[in-house]
């Protein structure tokens, strides 16, 4: 260590004491040469003689002077600044080069930053929890309804955390939508109910006071709870002094005792979504009946790994299936916290690194072509250089720190890109990518910048110091002139471009089919001009199921004689806003119990089929009959209909549900199918239960009206307020942006890799036009001559097209390949088209085909314009 | 840049070192007393020479300050410091063990 700081030391010295050094050394040599001579003349040798042969012994001083300042100071770094500066010369004197080439770095640099910001802070950084490696979510399956990952009963929960020797704490949690009553005025907070133990469980300790005890869990949770920084802030002014006070959750006063800290990220998965508070969650009687719906957060104890709990757990779900039917075929499995909260960004995002990968190497190629057309050009002076004794390795270096100070120009540039590009970028995320308050550029981010310039520099250097070297000193002097090449420059890059452009057109292709195809879903209901609301009851005057239903069938009644309102209806839950209930159905009926069909389950008024435009294929809806005392009725979607009585009519029949410990309403109507969960799944077997046989607390207006879309709103609005002020209306948007939302990743998706595919298509016709452009101005006194022997412009067209071309059908032929591989990476986000689909690649090789020739052409016409005069001209 | 009659790779430090063990000399001086010491069977070349005076004087082995000869010239002469002494001694050490070592192979098997 010492040695290092004296040789830093006197480098730094040497550098500041280069002249004293410099006349010391040329006295010392001068000393020497003297002794020499002197040796010389003693031995009777001449003085002029004797001089003459001491210098001839002593070589070249110069040489042998840069030997000995070598070991002086470092001379690397002496030499790293000339580079420099004569870098600087060069790009200076070639504005048109530093400029293209910077902005190409520019492009690929800034691009894949931004995409790797993207990647660093959702994929990349780890979870903010203590030792986040050892969090899990256990969950129920059932391997022959294929479902893998389904919540959770709560004896089931109860079991395993009793019997379980994997973990060191397990807590449920379950979203707890709420009204919330602080002055002025009620609202609909996101909030979840959660196990005492599960911030402990987490690594998070409350900023101010406490999390909850073993002791709350009791009677299903005490009325206690803790709020997020963002909602103290929001709502008690960030009051220190908060602890103690209370907040009405659905009309019962609750004891404020914590508050999270603001860097506080509550896991969000499943359907678990943003949390404003917590309260504490108990088994009681009442929830270990309601079947599975909670979600089961753990950690690993240290003895413990991923694998050996999965058989754990299973084992024990083995158990309980043999104890409770209701257990039957039911298993249970662990998955990593992190694959719930990222794993379903995971593949679109690393898709669009790749991507944009791609492109980076694309950007390089092109950098490294104008590079050579660069050297190219100066090849006499690199031969004159050589001639004068450089060495390779000096030439080498140069062409390098040239191409270093390129990509610094356009890793600066490139830095400014991904800053600006990154705020739009995460404009345009869909929503429901975690952790996206965290994605800037930051040190990860300059770290791979950084690493992106050093690569892409040595890259282009050392591919133009290779030909610089192997061009022979002698041989480039000798060709100063007009020569005739037979092989292409840049052959290999022409294949490379089309291959890069082929792999990344391809990939925008298919999501631009995937895309198109998801718009032209039918998905089974009307959205023009449709808005929906939620509106939640809660508090005492709401505690009668008569009086919800009389509440909301007044508000319906309001929103009806509205002029511009055409139809109005509810529903459990919205199209597309979540999974919902669903049960096992059978024909009442049928006395063997086949194979188990499982439906989904909606409750809804008549009125919903009108504003949603679901088509009725037979039977009636729902009337003023379905009263809370009524024997209960049902109308089933087309799928159902056709899977439980294929080709017979199904009204007056009667389905039996598990639903409500076992209904069997009769069957009064066949809807449509459409699809509920979302544009992808195909309509699932679903059945509507009536609203106001069964009426709940949260409901979804669906209203259709023909005037403005913000007057139905006010409508909405003033309907509910109008019968009463305290009643939250919540989560209103057109039908139109809620289906909107649900394509926003694949719209994301298919944005970003359409503008990959654009840019490569530009550097690809960029960087083969510049092949060609330097092929003919390097063949022009060819190209002359056969001009003057007579050979027609079309012909000398020809000549380069047909060079253009072989190298463009190899690129295609490896492209193509590429092609299929990647494409097999994106085969989970497309739809409605194969990862192979035969019109896309044919589309897209046409294109690149088509890009090429283009390309190709503009040099080509210029070389049949050669005049014949080059042939005899002379430089 | 070979120099004729070259010495052993690696022990040309060692040499110079031992040559300012007996006084402090200049470079001209260096390359005769190793020339006169080895019976002219050794040559050091100046491009090796300077190259390890700067190396040695650098990793401060020896210091150097100009001084005039016999002739009443200016030279530079260099000087052992107390770290050169000891890398000397060292370095013989290291020599010695070394053709030691060589000596013991090549007489393998010859009794």
């Amino acid at each position: 260590m010492r040695a290092r700081l004296r040789d830093i030391a006197w480098l730094l010295a040497g550098l500041f004491r280069r002249s004293r050094m410099e006349r010391r050394l040329d006295d010392e040599m001068r000393f020497h040469l003297e002794m020499l001579a002197e040796r010389h003349s003693r031995a009777g040798v001449p003085a002029g003689e004797a001089r003459r042969r001491a210098l001839a012994e002593f070589g070249g001083t110069d040489r042998f002077k840069e030997a000995a300042r070598d070991e002086y100071r470092s001379r690397l770094v002496e030499e790293l600044a000339q580079d420099i500066g004569y870098a600087a010369r060069v790009l200076r004197h070639h504005p048109g080069f530093t400029i293209a080439a910077a902005l190409t770095f520019a492009l690929g640099i800034g691009a894949s930053a931004a995409v790797f910001s993207v990647v660093n802070a959702v994929l990349l950084r780890s979870l903010p929890y203590a030792d986040p490696g050892r969090l899990v979510v256990v969950w129920e399956r059932h391997p022959g309804r294929n479902v893998e990952r389904n919540v959770v009963a709560v004896p089931n929960f109860e079991a395993w955390r009793q019997r379980s020797g994997s973990f060191a704490g397990m807590a449920g949690a379950v979203p707890l939508p709420a009204t919330v009553a602080i002055a002025p005025s009620p609202e609909r907070v996101m909030g979840a109910e959660v196990s005492p133990g599960y911030f402990k469980l987490l690594g998070v300790t409350p900023a101010l006071g406490r999390e909850f005890t073993a002791e709350e869990e009791s009677n299903g949770g005490e009325n206690v709870v803790v709020l997020s920084d963002a909602f103290w802030r929001s709502h008690f002014g960030a009051d220190p002094n908060v602890l103690g006070r209370t907040v009405p959750i659905d009309g019962r006063a609750h004891v404020i005792i914590g508050v999270m800290p603001a860097t506080f990220d509550a896991p969000r998965f499943s359907w678990l979504s943003d949390q404003a508070f917590w309260r504490p969650f108990g088994p009681t009687e009442n929830n270990r009946s309601w079947g599975r719906f909670l979600l089961v957060v753990a950690r690993l104890n240290d003895q413990s790994t991923i694998e050996a709990a999965r058989r754990d757990i299973a084992a024990i779900a083995e158990g309980l299936a043999r104890e409770t039917s209701a257990n039957l075929g039911w298993s249970a499995s662990v998955t990593t916290l992190e694959s719930e909260i990222t794993g379903e960004v995971r593949s679109p995002l690393l898709v669009l690194l790749g991507a944009v990968g791609l492109l980076l190497i694309m950007a390089i190629a092109n950098v490294t072509n104008l590079t050579l057309a660069l050297t190219r050009r100066r090849d006499h002076e690199l031969a004159v250089r050589r001639a004068i004794g450089a060495t390779s390795w000096r030439l080498a270096r140069q062409l390098v720190t040239q191409s270093a100070v390129v990509g610094v120009l356009g890793g600066v540039v490139g830095a400014t890109v991904a800053v600006a590009s990154v705020q739009g970028l995460v404009a345009l995320l869909p929503p429901e990518i975690p952790r996206v308050e965290s994605i800037r550029v930051d040190g990860p981010v300059l770290v791979f910048m950084l690493i992106a310039v050093a690569g892409a520099s040595v890259v282009v250097g050392l591919v133009s110091a290779a030909r610089a070297m192997s061009v022979g000193a002698a041989v480039t002097l000798r060709e100063r002139g007009g020569r005739s090449t037979r092989r292409l420059r840049g052959g290999a890059l022409v294949t490379a471009e089309i291959a890069l452009g082929l792999v990344l057109t391809v990939l925008a292709g298919l999501m631009v089919r995937t895309f198109v195809a998801l718009r032209a879903v039918d998905v089974g209901f009307d959205t023009e001009r449709v808005v929906v609301a939620r509106v939640g009851l809660s508090g005492p005057r709401y505690s009668t199921p008569e009086a919800r239903s009389t509440f909301f069938g007044d508000v319906l009644e309001q929103l009806r004689a509205t002029p511009d309102v055409q139809a109005a209806g509810l529903i459990s839950t919205r199209p597309f806003g979540g999974a919902g209930p669903a049960t096992t159905v059978a024909d009442a009926n049928a006395r063997a119990v086949g194979d188990s069909l499982v439906a989904d389950v909606r409750f809804a008024d008549g009125g919903a089929f009108q504003a949603l435009r679901i088509p009725l294929l037979a039977g009636g809806v729902f009337d003023e009959r379905d009263r809370p005392d009524a024997s209960p009725r049902v109308v089933v979607n087309e799928t159902l209909a056709r899977t439980l009585w294929p080709g017979v009519n199904p009204i007056g029949r009667r389905l039996r549900m598990e639903l409500f410990n076992g209904i069997t309403p009769e069957v009064i109507g066949v809807a449509g199918d459409a699809h509920l969960r979302d544009v992808r799944t195909p309509p699932r077997a679903t059945a509507y239960l009536a609203d106001t046989r069964f009426p709940s607390e949260a409901r979804d207006l669906i209203v259709r009206g023909r005037g403005d879309v913000a007057a139905l709103v006010a409508a909405v609005r003033a309907a509910v307020i109008g019968l009463d002020p305290t009643i939250p209306v919540y989560q209103t948007e057109t039908l139109a942006s809620v289906v909107g939302r649900s394509l926003a990743r694949d719209r994301f998706t298919t944005m970003l890799l359409s503008a990959f595919a654009a840019v490569a298509l530009l550097l690809a016709g960029v960087g083969i036009y510049g092949v060609f452009a330097g092929d003919v101005a390097e063949r022009r006194k060819e190209i002359g001559i056969r001009v003057a022997l007579g050979a027609p412009g079309a012909g000398v067209v020809r000549l380069v097209l047909h060079r253009a071309a072989k190298r463009a059908l190899t690129g295609v032929a490896v492209g193509t390949g590429g092609a299929l591989l990647a494409a097999r990476g994106l085969e989970s986000m497309l739809f409605g088209v194969e990862s192979a689909d035969p019109a896309s690649f044919i589309a897209v090789t046409m294109l690149l085909l088509f890009v090429a020739f283009v390309a190709t052409l503009v040099p080509a016409v210029r070389a049949s314009r050669v005049s014949p005069l080059v042939a005899i001209r002379t430089d | 840049m070979a120099d004729r009659g070259d010495v052993l790779q690696g022990t040309l430090d060692m040499l110079v070192l031992k040559s300012l063990q007996l006084g402090p000399m200049h470079g001209w001086g260096i390359t005769e007393r190793l020339e006169v010491g080895s019976e002219r069977v050794l040559h050091v070349g100046q491009g090796s020479l300077y190259p390890a005076l700067y190396r040695l004087e650098r990793q401060g082995y020896i210091t150097s300050e100009w001084g005039l000869t016999e002739n009443n010239r200016q030279a530079r002469y260099y000087k052992l410091t107390s770290a050169g002494r000891k890398r000397l001694a060292d370095e013989r050490a290291t020599w010695a063990r070394m053709s030691r070592a060589v000596d013991l192979v090549l007489r393998m098997g010859e009794g």
